[in-house]
């Protein structure tokens, strides 16, 4: 398969390889790249993908990838690149006329622009006839040198070549920043998480996506963008509501997404009026459960429960106080830990099979700090992404519903594996793409595994890779089946 | 897709009764995948009495059986689900008759104190 060269943002890195294996299942695109090749600390990636028609088909939505191209060579010097290069001289017909520029970028340094052009000179042996434009070329070539993070080092240690595939879409960050929005509150998540998040809940045309913590409405925004059907909930009506002319509602209008923001509803997701569909209603959770003080979770009831009324209250005018219009019902706290366990649950139940739940978990801040991720046997990790922000820290957890709900099984054991981010290069698989999970990377995947990955990647290609990860993914899922039953059983 | 979630009220919850209705109508894009998302979700025989009770009437009363295709049933599903609004209104539950009220477009389906 042909090679490109994927230039990410430096920035969420924990979260560029989840968002790419995000765009590859919505895109249908099969992605194969050795893992010892990413760093955190670097923006490249070079991978393997079937055609320049599905490496650009990643871009149409990508937020933390800048750019692709397709890659002509790499090497440790300019000139050692362009021998890289004349290695393959077939690739250079098919753009001998059209019309085409060169650019030169850096890394982590600078290239001025007075010594570009002979930069741009020793690849003249390609004898491109066409017309040089600087504006909207048919084709553009990209000379990119590598400095690295490492601010004190200004001099480039990788050069690549490429014909340019195209640029992701970091655009919408602009066009969905908050300080543009009319209504927002102190809690309205920022853009670029956003958009990330309606990536990772694989936001297409056609499905419903539920955010039960709605407040603002951020991701019903970036998820109606996309192109899903969105409801969302709160148990205050304030916050849906909004301020005088400001509101959900009108945040749809100023996106353009109105017809897809359907209906933002107010109750408490203890107590919630939807129904229970056998085969679950949405197609995907996206939320930023309540914490903190800004905050802070509340359900219905008094944190006495002797005082807690049980019958109607008759006020002095022969009205029951709940039914007038300004009733409040009293709240209690709701632990952060038994929220995130009632998320978790309400996704099991209520998510499609292949449906899933992106939601952020703090996990250190001054009041608490958790280190167990809840699990179910019907849910499986796909991506843990930390964010760090110093004094605290929080985490971006995409789980996916693998199999329908018994009606019984509860929570399972928690793992102790809170603080191990999914994507860290060391214990991944460089393979996905297809839906098919068993080729994501996983952090239960153990490097002897990796090893004998690559052993029939190196003997077999992708067909051996892939026949293992099937037989794997079977012998897995039976394990599940088998000890499932046994839970069962025990109980 | 809503039903009464009163502590105690399990049966003959749903669907809720909408009344006093003031609705909206507004022009949204057809979108076919979500309505064929739809059609294994919705309780069909619910939406059609709820759409009676809103005066709107061309719901056939049973699914067709090439609903996912049929032009004409989905434009009218469309219309129903999508371009039909209740500004305000009330929904009540027609087992334990708790009143939901709708305000601006936004149910509010908080429970009162005693009933959680
Ligand atoms: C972190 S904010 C979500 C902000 C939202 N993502 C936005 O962009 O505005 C959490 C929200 O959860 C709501 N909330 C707290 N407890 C709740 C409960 N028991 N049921 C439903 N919503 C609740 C709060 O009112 C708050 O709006
Ligand atoms: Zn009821």
């Amino acid at each position: 398969m042909p090679h490109f060269l994927i230039q990410f943002a430096q920035q969420h890195e924990e979260f560029r390889l989840p968002e790419l294996e995000a765009l590859a299942t919505i895109e249908d695109v099969e992605i194969i790249y050795n893992p010892e090749d990413y760093s955190l600390e670097s923006p490249f990636l070079i991978v393997e993908i079937e055609s320049e028609e599905k490496a650009a088909r990643l871009l149409k939505r990508a937020i933390l990838i800048k750019t692709i191209i397709e890659l002509w060579g790499k090497g440790s010097s300019w000139d050692d690149l362009a021998d890289k290069v004349k290695q393959h001289p077939e690739r250079w017909p098919q753009y001998m006329d059209v019309s085409f520029k060169f650019s030169v970028v850096c890394f982590g340094g600078t290239i001025e622009m007075k010594d570009k052009p002979a930069i741009i000179n020793r690849f003249a042996f390609t004898g491109f006839r066409g017309k040089i434009m600087l504006k909207n070329p048919d084709v553009e070539f990209l000379l990119i040198a590598d400095c690295g993070l490492d601010p004190d080092n200004l001099i480039p240690h990788t050069f690549y070549m490429g014909k340019l595939i195209g640029h992701g879409k970091r655009d919408l960050i602009d066009m969905f920043n908050v300080k543009k929005r009319k209504y927002i509150g102190n809690t309205t998540m920022d853009a670029e998480l956003s958009l990330i998040m309606a990536n990772q809940a694989l936001c297409v045309p056609g499905k419903l996506v539920y955010d039960p913590f709605v407040g603002t409405g951020s991701f019903l925004m970036t998820c109606a963008h996309f192109g899903a059907m969105t409801v969302g909930s709160d148990i205050d009506g304030r916050q849906i509501r909004g301020k005088g002319k400001t509101s959900i509602r009108s945040n749809a209008q100023q996106y353009n997404v109105e017809g897809r923001v359907m209906d933002a509803l107010v109750f408490d997701v203890c107590h919630s009026p939807w129904r229970n569909i056998k085969s679950g209603i949405f197609d995907a959770i996206v939320t930023d459960p309540p914490y903190g003080v800004r905050a802070g979770a509340k359900t219905l009831g008094r944190k006495d429960p002797l005082k807690q009324a049980t019958e109607p209250k008759m006020l002095e005018d022969g009205e029951y106080s709940h039914t007038k219009t300004d009733y409040i019902p009293p709240t209690k706290p709701y632990e952060m830990s038994e929220v995130v366990a009632d998320l978790l649950m309400f996704a099991v139940k209520n998510l499609v099979v292949g449906g899933r739940l992106v939601y952020w978990l703090p996990t250190v801040t001054e009041e608490y700090s958790i280190d167990d991720l809840p699990t179910h046997p019907s849910m499986e990790l796909i991506a843990n992404c930390e964010q760090s922000f110093g004094q605290w820290s929080r985490r971006l957890i995409t789980m996916e519903k693998v199999a329908e709900w018994d009606g019984k099984e509860t929570l399972g054991p928690p793992t102790g594996e809170m603080s191990r981010s999914k994507t860290s290069s060391t214990n991944s698989i460089g393979h996905f793409g297809f839906r098919d999970k068993y080729f994501a990377f996983g952090n239960l995947e153990s490097s002897r595994r990796k090893k004998i990955l690559k052993e029939l990647y190196d003997k077999g290609g992708r067909e051996a890779v892939r026949a293992y990860m099937k037989s794997e993914g079977e012998k897995k899922r039976q394990e599940a089946a088998a000890t499932s039953t046994a839970n069962v059983d025990a109980k | 897709m809503l039903q009464c979630h009163v502590k105690g009220c399990n049966a003959n919850n749903f669907p809720l009764e909408l009344q006093e209705v003031v609705l909206e109508e507004q022009e949204a894009e057809l979108n076919e995948d979500f309505l064929r998302n739809m059609l294994g979700k919705l309780e069909y025989e619910a939406l059609v009495a709820t759409c009676l009770k809103l005066n709107i009437q061309d719901l056939p009363p049973t699914i067709p059986e090439d609903a996912a295709y049929n032009d004409d049933f989905l434009q009218k599903l469309h219309h129903a689900l999508l371009e039909t609004h209740v500004i305000t209104g009330k929904m009540v539950c027609p087992n334990c008759q708790h009143t939901y009220v709708i305000r601006d477009g936004i149910p509010n389906m908080l429970l009162a104190e005693h009933e959680v």
